[in-house]
């Protein structure tokens, strides 16, 4: 039952020579061999609030455990961004079109993945986010 | 202007009763423009020999802070192959050096970053070999 992820880095002209990175993981269990076995689908949420919403609950058995997380932002204007915070941490800004994937280390209840619509007005009209996350065996609740 | 592109591709066969098939790219832009990101640290490839945060010696230094112009694109694997064999990577600038992720052997992770902190790494085992990456505007 493996799930992959390939990154792929390329670009032609950023250095005298063309960068080609690519890149792929199988999504194991934490210190093993066993590929993950659940995920939630991917999700779309329109967020509307410069505040910090739980995107992601962490759980206390999740300590140790392995979960991938993969985040988008998919608004067309590439101003309106949303800011990915852990554990009161700001971990990653996503502009339009920019999107992020991480193992997620749930070190403690705390460890929630928020995410907030940081720059969003009434008149930018909601920011749409995917985003899906990969794991095992413990549950996992969203409330974005 | 450099154009740089950085696809992800997330699949399985067997995960889900449908086949699970996931790809989107994303041009590297700087900040809220259109305008390509101009430079990059190249890929590095390092092996970190500490085994703790902190005072202790021989982190490796993945991105030091503001050396980059927000947002700058954190590419990071961890190049062992024995499971339990981890990377972790903290904020080296807030007090406590919080951590901020975790990488089990073969695992990668694409992280576009504030840029107003100090990335560094310290692993499980040492020594284990790292490639990482950071794409941006310098400053």
């Amino acid at each position: 039952m493996a799930t992959t992820a390939t990154i792929t880095l390329t670009s032609a002209d950023i250095a005298g020579d063309p960068v080609n990175v690519s890149k792929t993981a199988t999504c194991t269990k934490a210190g093993a061999t066993t590929d993950l076995d659940q995920t939630t689908g991917l999700n779309r949420v329109h967020l509307r609030s410069t505040t910090n919403k739980v995107l992601l609950a962490a759980n206390a058995e999740g300590n140790n455990l392995a979960a991938k997380v993969y985040i988008i932002n998919k608004a067309e204007d590439p101003t309106l961004y949303v800011t990915i915070t852990i554990n009161a941490q700001t971990v990653g800004k996503l502009y339009g079109g920019d999107w992020m994937f991480f193992p997620w280390s749930q070190t403690d209840t705390a460890a929630d993945i928020e995410v907030a619509a940081t720059n969003w007005t009434s008149s930018t009209g909601d920011i749409p986010v995917e985003y899906a996350l990969f794991h095992e065996d413990t549950d996992f609740l969203t409330n974005a | 202007m450099a154009t740089t592109t950085a696809t992800i591709t997330i699949s399985s066969t067997d995960l889900l009763s449908d086949e699970l098939a996931l790809t989107t790219s994303a041009t590297l832009t700087q900040t809220g423009t259109a305008t390509g990101v101009e430079d990059t640290t190249g890929l590095a490839r390092a092996k970190v020999i500490s085994t703790a945060k902190g005072t202790a010696s021989g982190q490796v230094t993945l991105y030091t802070a503001d050396d980059f112009a927000a947002i700058p694109y954190l590419y990071i694997k961890n190049l062992d192959t024995t499971a339990g064999n981890k990377i972790f990577i903290y904020d080296d600038t807030t007090s406590g050096d919080p951590l901020q992720f975790q990488l089990d052997a073969g695992d990668w992770g694409f992280i576009p970053m504030h840029g107003d902190k100090t990335y560094k790494a310290y692993a499980t085992t040492n020594p284990t070999s790292i490639e990482f990456m950071v794409i941006g505007k310098d400053q």
